[in-house]
């Protein structure tokens, strides 16, 4: 395999011509860049039984449709909008329906369902201050990494999902209901929170030093 | 399951579990100017619901660049392989 240049590959034309090309370095760009959130997606649909498959697939179509790409969207979109298309078709084929409530299940402790209002909307108590406000410092925390990354991966699949294509990703709300398959309002409520349990981690974190 | 907005938005008044249940739209912009407002006014008189609103903007500012910092090594070479066998099977 030829050696990979990738500073080529951060223009985006570039990308797609070596793709169009079957530059087998451009494939392996994109299989690097998007695979990870791809299975992210494919499990916020169908669950974990069938999103490894999924993502396989939809390699293939973008494999053999990669010349059919007619860059009316980004590159990201367009691949994640064949992973939703191929994992809608994958419930069909097992004609089994995964509802949004078992994508979403309530993490427990929620933010907003917890003990931290009254009944009539007061705060329970007053919110916790942080030793910490500087996000320079913060970011040097590596137990904080750590306790984010690890929390992330317990969210919901579709809140994962949302907050990883919105807040890293940076898509738009309504292509993430899209590739998703739910509204743009939907998605903001996934968005948001997923924000409020990683709040909660950054509280217990400025508490305690721990996850 | 999801929350709707529309009762809120008839309040005169929003509680500091509304403005927790807003305050991604609000930081996102996504309020709609009288909600927004609404949200404003809160925050004015609720030293408790800055300081969240404060947090949530810092934890929406790390979190994704503490995720990023994360992201492991994958062998792209190996699924590329895959997917060429994968197409030259069902082509062939
Ligand atoms: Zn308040």
């Amino acid at each position: 395999m030829a050696k990979v240049n990738t500073t080529d590959y951060c223009n985006e034309q570039v990308l797609i011509a070596g793709l169009i090309a079957g530059d087998d370095c451009a494939f392996c760009e994109i299989i690097k860049r998007f695979q990870h959130t791809m299975l992210i997606v494919a499990r916020a649909i169908t669950g974990d039984t069938f999103a490894d498959d999924v993502v396989q697939d939809a390699w293939v179509a973008i494999y053999k449709n990669i010349a059919k790409f007619e860059q009316r969207s980004s590159l990201k979109t367009w691949v994640m909008t064949i992973v939703s298309n191929e994992a809608k078709a994958r419930l069909r084929r097992e004609s089994r329906k995964v509802s949004l409530d078992e994508l979403d299940g309530e993490v427990p402790g929620s933010y907003l369902d917890g003990a931290n209002f009254t009944s009539d909307g007061h705060r329970s108590s007053p919110t916790p201050s942080w030793r910490s406000e500087s996000p320079e410092e913060l970011l040097e925390e590596k137990q904080l990494q750590h306790c984010i990354n690890k929390t992330l991966n317990i969210l919901p699949p579709a809140q994962k999902a949302a907050f990883i294509l919105r807040d890293i990703e940076q898509e738009s709300f309504d292509d993430i209901g899209n590739i998703l398959q739910v509204s743009a309002a939907n998605v903001r409520v996934l968005v948001h929170r997923a924000r409020l349990t990683l709040l909660q981690v950054i509280d217990r974190f400025q508490e305690t030093g721990t996850c | 399951m999801l929350t709707d907005n529309r009762n809120v938005i008839k309040k005169h008044l929003l509680s500091c579990k509304d403005v927790a249940h807003l305050a991604s739209d609000y930081l996102d912009k996504n309020a709609g100017n009288k909600l927004n407002w609404k949200i404003r006014l809160h925050l004015l008189m609720c030293s408790c619901c800055r300081r969240f609103m404060r947090h949530l903007k810092i934890t929406q500012q790390i979190a994704p660049q503490l995720i990023k910092k994360s992201e492991h090594e994958m062998d792209a070479g190996f699924v590329l392989q895959h997917i060429k066998d994968r197409t030259n099977i069902s082509q062939g």
